[in-house]
């Protein structure tokens, strides 16, 4: 091996070498001190604690949001970010995040301080025996305080849903939507964190909270199907509506927007059915169109992933696009229109910077519309009473943000 | 233009060789396509006087437009390592999954795709193309490419969707 005559010297003279050391540091040192004297420079910084990890509020800010990076390129490595709408800069609004893996669903219990998220794992990345758990996350430490083993390969394991993991009777209990494809709902406890019940809903999917302890899932007929449960979050009683529209001819999204009980399903031409779950089963009401005749003609219709949510002001949110065609209806849109659930009344038209894929709402009095670009998939804010534009949230790191909630 | 078209537009000119890729995000393929079920699907079984000459289609595999690609919403075998109507070396193709119809133009039929996923790897990434003509909320589960289909495999974990003949869907009366 060859070695420079440095080190060569330095090997053989081991005791030189110390030598020379120490006069280095006697005169660095007294170097130091004549500095100190003249230096007319602030005093410096304290040292500081190398152990500090920052927390959050137990209750977050109305204006915050929960916005899920599904990492469609990477299904492993999802990511729940923690982000602040008020901030200032992009950097600035983050206030944390979380892993979710294999696009699971998310709830939040304020009233716990816990935001549960369905999993998956295999032990070697993409390789090993599945493992399907409900995690619990702490919403001011952020980290896991508990969890809950799944049965494997059964919870939905798809693009992201609001009505696929959801709290009932006041967060006592936890329904998880499965699909193996079996339909079926796993009930939880959330005070023993323990699986009461597995309920199939043959035919029927998701979970949309009815009544008080109960909830009702939508069917390939077109119909609901209600589930009653006991106070224990066993079976009870399951009924199923009359069909109210057909999955071929004129279908409905999957995705509602509820208010004060009653859950607004938009179809695919641009109608939407209000459907009262305040009681035990589901009841259907009248239609009424979002599109007038003449945005009809233009082919206005809803489009979008999660295309439609709700403020705490009684108005829903939906994103539209024109031209609409066989195989546009979850393409996004160029507007999002907001409506006066009550009055059955379009309030606003928003004309998006960008097209919009996915849409939020933050909660409180002045809530905040976020809208997903798809094009470089930032989150795009704009004012609710005015329809301007605000700010953008780019750069943190996103890949794909396709669902936001308005945090509790 | 489109929104799938504008998404993927700058990738897409990247690929312009290999690819016309087009869509959002989501994935991924769907019904039963074992061989005890394939008799419930929608298809027309030969009969009567056999056409002459050779089945023909046209297209592009590696682009979004092919013809089978019609109800598909994910990443396309073709780019992966795989074919239209096989996977990549080294995945497993889901047993489970769901159907289009798609119109074979070089025939004038119309065909039932089954779009079998590809699974046990990472996201394949390339040749992300969402067509979802017929696709359906996942309340029709035969219908939906919303869900990850890779059930009933070894591994949960996506990497890419087929597109493959399945039969010649019923014509209408």
């Amino acid at each position: 091996m060859w070695m420079s005559p440095i080190k060569k010297y330095c090997a053989k003279n081991p005791a030189a070498v110390s030598a020379a050391g120490a006069a280095l540091v006697a005169l660095l040192a007294v170097g130091q001190v004549a500095n100190a004297a003249q230096d007319s420079r602030p005093p410096p910084l304290p040292i500081e604690p190398t152990d500090v990890v920052e927390s959050l509020p137990r209750d977050y800010p109305p204006n915050w949001f929960l916005v899920h990076d599904v990492g469609f390129f990477h299904m492993s490595d999802g990511k729940v970010y923690i982000l602040d709408s008020a901030a200032e800069t992009s950097s600035r609004a983050i206030k944390g995040m979380f892993n979710v893996s294999y696009m699971g669903n998310l709830a939040q219990s304020a009233r716990r301080g816990e935001i549960y998220a369905t999993e998956a794992f295999h032990p070697r990345g993409t390789r090993g025996d599945r493992i399907d758990v409900l995690t619990i996350w702490d919403t001011a430490t952020l980290t896991p305080k508990g969890e809950v083993m799944l049965r494997p390969g059964k919870r939905l394991f798809g693009m992201p849903e609001r009505y696929a993991v959801v709290t009932l009777d006041n967060d006592r209990f936890l329904a998880i939507a499965n699909f193996s494809p079996a339909t079926s709902a796993t009930i939880i406890d959330l005070d023993t964190r323990e699986i009461v019940a597995e309920i199939p809903t043959p035919g029927c999917s998701l979970v949309y909270p009815t009544g008080k302890l109960g909830f009702s899932s939508l069917c390939a007929d077109g119909r609901f199907m209600s589930t009653e449960l006991n106070t224990d979050g066993t079976l009870l009683k399951q009924t199923r509506t009359d069909s109210f529209f057909s999955s071929d001819d004129n279908p409905i999204y999957e995705r509602p927007a509820v208010i004060d009980g009653i859950a607004y399903f938009p179809s695919i031409a641009g109608l939407v059915y209000p459907v009262d779950v305040r009681g035990k089963v589901a009841e259907v009401g009248e239609a009424w169109s979002l599109v007038s005749e003449q945005e009809r003609e233009q082919n206005w219709a809803p489009g979008g992933i999660v295309l439609i949510d709700r403020d705490d002001q009684g108005r829903f949110y939906v994103i539209m696009h024109a031209d609409a065609k066989d195989g546009s209806y979850q393409g996004g849109g160029s507007e999002v229109w907001v409506f006066d659930a009550v009055k059955k009344q379009r309030v606003m038209r928003i004309a998006l910077r960008e097209w919009g894929l996915s849409l939020g709402l933050s909660r409180g009095k002045n809530p905040v519309l976020m809208v997903v670009n798809p094009m470089t998939m930032s989150l795009e804010m704009y004012n609710t009473e005015s329809g301007e534009f605000i700010s953008s949230i780019d750069d943190f790191g996103q890949e794909t943000p396709l669902m936001m909630t308005g945090s509790k | 233009m489109n929104i799938l078209d504008k998404l993927f537009e700058k990738q897409t000119r990247q690929l312009a060789q290999r690819s016309s890729r087009r869509g959002i995000l989501k994935g991924l393929g769907s019904l039963l396509v074992g061989g005890a079920v394939v008799p419930l699907l929608p298809v027309a079984r030969a009969s009567g006087a056999e056409p002459v000459g050779r089945p023909v289609e046209e297209g592009d595999p590696l682009s979004c437009d092919y013809w089978r690609y019609c109800a598909v919403d994910g990443f396309l075998c073709s780019c992966c390592g795989g074919t239209a109507n096989s996977c990549p070396p080294g995945t497993e193709m889901s047993p489970v999954t769901w159907i289009g119809t798609c119109h074979n133009p070089a025939d004038g039929r119309n065909y039932v795709i089954s779009y079998n996923d590809c699974c046990g790897k990472s996201s394949c990434g390339t040749c992300l193309c969402q067509r979802d003509e017929g696709d359906r909320p996942m309340y029709r589960a035969d219908k939906t490419n919303d869900i990850n289909w890779c059930l009933g495999t070894a591994s949960a974990a996506y990497h890419c969707s087929t597109a493959i003949v399945v039969g010649v869907a019923f014509e209408d009366q």
